[in-house]
């Protein structure tokens, strides 16, 4: 018993809101995709793209803050890659989704190569985001939830906008009806006159930038460079905590940081040594837990209606 | 369900017999395999010619001729692209890629074959899938689980080749199976979507792997085997096309004709068997087959296991046949590589085994070009990527014409 009390305190909890950050912002990135009604496997791909760019704009300028809006940038910009894939080309989602990961992972590489001179790992960027860790003045003093939640980082504090503007776009925004309409029933969306085009662009192109925002999150704020394949799933994890959260933002949010708890258990009982057996076999409970919560949530929810499925309209005399 | 002739089986088995053996010569180093081949061709033309008369062979061509133009297109554009990147990067695009296309098919032509090898089994593997309406992502996890198998079994077997090194297949392929079956009763139970689950899974097989290494002559405490295992035992080794074929190189193993066979017995099995047909229903339309009193669930079941099967036959060739022992590789890359394979062929699995040729070319090309020219390889992987956006994207070129 001891042993858990051990395991389960402040420390923990920080932990956990520092491992759950990329997967949250990913995991809402999901859900607005496929609200929209594309599917969005390529998510590892584009928070690669984005930790690879943040990465390389903080060490070129030496400027972090600059990272994370290159890093964005790129996500949002690769996005609208498969944004135009799969509804202007009308490629099927989930193809165009693993082609991005390829591309991903191609191209990281590619300018890993030439902008740092050898594969592997990029250089050590000179300040990470880390550094600018500040305290909200009196939200901080809160015990527990205090040091947890307001003692942070500034993509932390991104991350809690980030939630806090998606759930506030799909309740209450014109926006966030159009996007849900798309998902749902795009025909009828098309008859009231509004693109469903357009709207999956925007949708796909905003998970983009989320998806990005989380890859600079891992290269210049968890860590201070970038490696090869350094997103190690967790593209894939945030997807499985979009489809355990019901596709909802706030769903997203609470499996995300599930997610992240398990993985900072894993780090924990790794640290501390309770069990004699090899630490790397800790490593796989991340995985372990979206997959037992996608097998064992998926039932309970409802996809989007038009999810993955095409959308064309035939104008005659165009 | 399938009426044969018994002339045109024959004839089947013929033109199988003179693939096989121009293939063997030509990996024998002996360009006479060529003319095996060619004959094969030959008759493979009258086959379909007494099957089905000439006037369905011409159509055959035709619709062959049109649905490799595009693809042919599609690569050349490939390149184009990316040598105008390796231009704008810095890098002599024209050389770059004179020394790619030299060393994949000329120089190094025997790597391009052994990097096909695993290729064609994990691009079986999401081919069979794909027909079955299924998306086999996590490919990379079957595979690592039947390199471990295949180096466990390997490590301690002291038996007979004849005996090991079918009893290797066998065991590590349904190590393979069994760990895909979980993502299948997930799919067939709750509906769990295989592309997050198969995937997991890859991620958590990747995990112990390196597990499995420490514990089997792994040390990271010696620099020199850190991220090795022990070798297996010769006995159980892939003979190579040189203990029959003196000219071959001495890397070449039979893997690749068992990588062929398969491709011919997956063929087989879904366009010949009862079992083939019911995955292509259920891929088709599962609602429909159901209908037809097809079981869904067990469909799905049996689907996931082939495909976790062959899966893991890409990692058994690879240990028994080229590597002998299982490494650390973080990014093997079999998984996606073979996805891209199983798209690019358009879920056929007879030009899966041409396409993972072509696939291996481009790896073999891109690392000779590296060494010689210090381009960086990687430029392979974006070359690799818009070939497959390029041929996938088949609207793109109506949506140019459209434009215009």
């Amino acid at each position: 018993m001891n042993v858990f009390i051990e395991l389960l305190n402040a420390e923990f909890l920080i932990a956990s809101v520092r491992l759950a950050t990329p997967i949250i912002l990913a995991s809402i990135g999901a859900t607005i995709c496929d609200r929209s009604g594309i599917v969005n496997i390529g998510m590892e791909g584009m928070m690669l793209m984005g930790a690879f760019f943040a990465a390389w704009a903080a060490w070129k300028f030496a400027n972090p803050w600059f990272g994370v809006l290159v890093g964005m940038l790129a996500g949002g910009l690769f996005a609208l890659f498969h944004a135009w894939a799969t509804v202007s080309l009308h490629l099927n989602h989930v193809v165009s989704g693993a082609v991005i990961n390829i591309l991903g992972f191609g191209i990281t590489r590619y300018l890993l190569e030439l902008f740092f001179g050898h594969p592997g790992t990029s250089e050590i960027i000179p300040h990470s985001l880390a550094e600018y860790r500040f305290a909200i003045p009196l939200l901080s003093r809160i015990p527990l939830l205090g040091p947890v939640l307001f003692n942070r980082t500034p993509i932390v504090y991104m991350m809690y906008v980030v939630v806090i503007l998606f759930v506030w776009i799909t309740r209450k925004t014109r926006l966030g009806l159009h996007i849900k309409a798309a998902g749902e029933h795009p025909i009828v969306l098309e008859t009231l006159g509004i693109s469903v085009k357009k709207i999956r662009y925007i949708a796909v192109i905003l998970s983009g930038i989320l998806c990005g925002l989380g890859g600079a999150y891992l290269s210049i704020e968890n860590g201070n460079s970038f490696s090869e394949g350094m997103t190690a799933g967790r593209g894939f994890i945030a997807l499985g905590a979009n489809i355990a959260g019901g596709w909802t933002v706030v769903g997203s949010l609470i499996a995300s940081f599930f997610f992240g708890m398990v993985d900072a258990l894993a780090l924990r009982i790794q640290v501390l040594g309770v069990f004699r057996v090899p630490s790397e076999i800790f490593l796989i409970f991340p995985y372990v837990a979206a997959l037992l919560a996608v097998a064992g949530l998926v039932r309970k929810s409802r996809a989007p209606r038009a999810l993955g499925e095409d959308f064309q309209i035939e104008r005659s005399g165009t | 369900m399938f009426e044969t002739s018994k002339s045109f089986l024959v004839i089947r088995i013929c033109t199988i017999l003179f693939i096989v053996i121009g293939i063997v010569l030509f990996l024998g180093s002996r360009h006479i395999g060529l003319v095996f081949l060619g004959a094969a061709c030959v008759l493979w033309l009258i086959g379909e010619v007494l099957e089905n008369g000439k006037k369905h062979l011409i159509e055959v061509l035709k619709s062959g001729f049109k649905t490799i133009r595009l693809p042919l297109a599609g690569i050349f554009l490939a390149f184009f692209i990316g040598g105008i990147f390796l231009l704008i990067t810095g890098y002599q695009p024209l050389k770059s890629f004179g020394a790619m296309i030299y060393g994949g098919l000329v120089k190094n032509w025997h790597v391009s074959i052994l990097n096909a090898v695993p290729l064609i089994f994990t691009a079986l593997s999401i081919t069979i899938a794909f027909k079955g309406g299924l998306f086999n992502i996590g490919a990379e996890g079957q595979y690592y689980v039947g390199t471990m198998a295949a180096t466990w079994l390997g490590i301690r077997f002291d038996l007979p080749s004849l005996v090991a090194i079918p009893l290797i297949f066998i065991i590590a392929g349904g190590c393979g199976a069994a760990y895909n079956a979980i993502p299948a009763i997930l799919k067939v139970k709750t509906g769990a979507h295989e592309v997050v689950t198969t995937m997991m899974f890859a991620y958590i097989a990747r995990t112990i792997s390196s597990l499995f290494i420490r514990f089997n002559g792994g040390d990271p405490t010696l620099s020199a085997h850190a991220y090795i295992t022990d070798s297996i035992s010769e006995s159980t080794w892939l003979p190579t096309f040189k203990s029959f074929l003196p000219q071959a190189n001495y890397r070449l193993h039979i893997g690749i004709l068992i990588a062929v066979i398969t491709a011919l017995a997956v063929h087989h099995i879904l366009h010949r068997t009862r079992l083939g047909f019911e995955i292509r229903a259920v891929g088709l339309n599962s609602f429909a087959a159901r209908t037809q009193g097809i079981a869904v669930g067990r469909i799905i079941l049996i689907t996931m296991l082939l495909a976790g099967l062959l899966a893991a036959f890409a990692g058994v060739t690879q240990v028994l046949g080229l590597d002998h022992k299982m490494f650390e590789n973080i990014n093997a890359g079999y998984g996606w590589n073979g996805i891209a394979v199983a798209l690019l062929a358009g879920t056929s699995s007879i030009a899966v085994v041409f396409c993972a040729l072509f696939w291996g070319a481009l790896d073999a090309g891109g690392q000779y070009m590296s060494r010689t020219l210090q381009t960086p390889t990687s430029i392979v992987e974006i070359v690799k990527g818009l070939i497959l956006f390029l041929i996938l994207a088949r609207y793109l070129f109506r949506y140019f014409r459209r434009k215009a």
